[in-house]
């Protein structure tokens, strides 16, 4: 197994996450977190935030076919999956979830209803990605992961 | 890591007791649950005593039975059933604590707020490692030995904690106070009645009062 190869893989994955704006500093912030204690804190904070926002998305669909312009209940559904998108960094996310609260704001429910589609595709897009991620960086082995930090700031 | 389970809790309100006092022991509330996990996380690299707590009832409760004798609580502001500022009202009314507010909203509306609550700061999401850095001044018995060690000096007035040192300063969060500012208040009100005071008001009249 060619641990180097798999490490500039990784590497230069993140790096297009950071450059395509998938991915902000917080991302970096929870990979600094990871310690000798918890050695593996960031795949385990993204796997929750991709199970917590899949409950929160199907929560918004419900809401917006359940109370058809409850743009008030809409847009309280989606501060709770924007403070998540926070958490990890997750920018590109954030920024459809915003657009769905301006839309929201302006009482746009067509607007809303498309900027909620890019909501769940940004959503798809960033699970795939970190999930690849997260994989190369498995193979390319524990004791190896400090090295590809530095490589997406 | 991984979400936080009750036995998981406990666990860490037991560890809490035993080491303290050496750190800060801090009450995280949060429904949450990444933001929660992060959050503990970083107040762990600062030595802090984190416990959690997923909602504003189990937080309440935590503090009440006074198993373990928190030095702050920091709280988001939206949550269901109780949110942060009822949470805030409680222990303000019930227990001295310095409560900090949390949240992804930094409409100044609400900031103030919080202030006007009582909260003695507000942080607003993404939580970075700096902004953590000082909370522990808002630690009444701290600042209180603090106080005393500076009985008598010019500067004892200075050592109060500032409204500065509120998280606003970041860029990426000033651009998001352009991105979105609701007109309408969806916040459910609650009027204070006692409008208790647990800020750097209440501090600067107590170490005055030396």
């Amino acid at each position: 197994m060619d641990y180097a190869n798999l490490r500039r893989q990784a590497a230069s994955l993140k790096r297009s996450l950071f450059d395509q704006g998938y991915l902000d500093e917080q991302f970096c912030q929870v990979e600094d977190l990871q310690d000798e204690a918890s050695p593996n804190f960031a795949e385990e904070v993204v796997s929750l935030f991709f199970k917590d926002s899949a409950r929160l998305v199907t929560n918004i669909e419900q809401a917006m076919e359940k109370y058809p312009k409850d743009f008030n209940r809409w847009d309280a559904h989606m501060q709770q999956l924007r403070g998540s998108c926070f958490s990890i960094g997750a920018s590109k996310m954030n920024n459809e979830c915003t657009s769905f609260r301006n839309s929201c704001r302006e009482e746009n429910a067509e607007g809303c209803r498309r900027s909620f589609q890019k909501v769940k595709r940004e959503h798809a897009v960033l699970r795939q990605k970190l999930e690849s991620y997260f994989q190369l960086l498995r193979q390319a082995g524990p004791a190896r992961t400090t090295a590809v930090r530095s490589g997406g700031k | 890591m991984g979400a936080m389970g009750e036995d998981q809790r406990e666990r860490m309100e037991d560890a809490t007791v035993d080491k303290f006092p050496e750190g800060l022991r801090v009450l995280a509330v949060d429904d949450d649950c990444v933001c929660l996990n992060v959050l503990e996380a970083l107040l762990r690299r600062y030595i802090y005593h984190p416990t959690m707590a997923m909602d504003a009832k189990t937080a309440l409760k935590m503090l009440r039975t006074g198993k373990v004798k928190f030095d702050l609580v920091i709280t988001d502001v939206r949550m269901p059933y109780m949110d942060g500022f009822k949470l805030l009202e409680l222990t303000g009314l019930e227990m001295d604590m310095p409560v900090i507010m949390l949240s992804v909203d930094c409409d100044k509306k609400v900031v103030l707020k919080g202030i006007n609550h009582g909260a003695c700061d507000y942080l607003v999401k993404p939580v970075y490692t700096n902004d953590l850095k000082n909370i522990w001044q808002h630690d009444k018995s701290r600042r209180r030995s603090q106080a005393i060690s500076h009985m008598g000096r010019d500067n004892a007035v200075d050592e109060r904690v500032h409204p500065g040192t509120l998280a606003m300063s970041k860029d990426s969060k000033n651009k998001r106070n352009n991105e979105y500012h609701s007109n309408k208040n969806t916040e459910s009100t609650h009027s204070s009645t006692t409008q208790k005071s647990q800020g750097w008001h209440g501090q600067l009249s107590f170490i005055t009062s030396f």
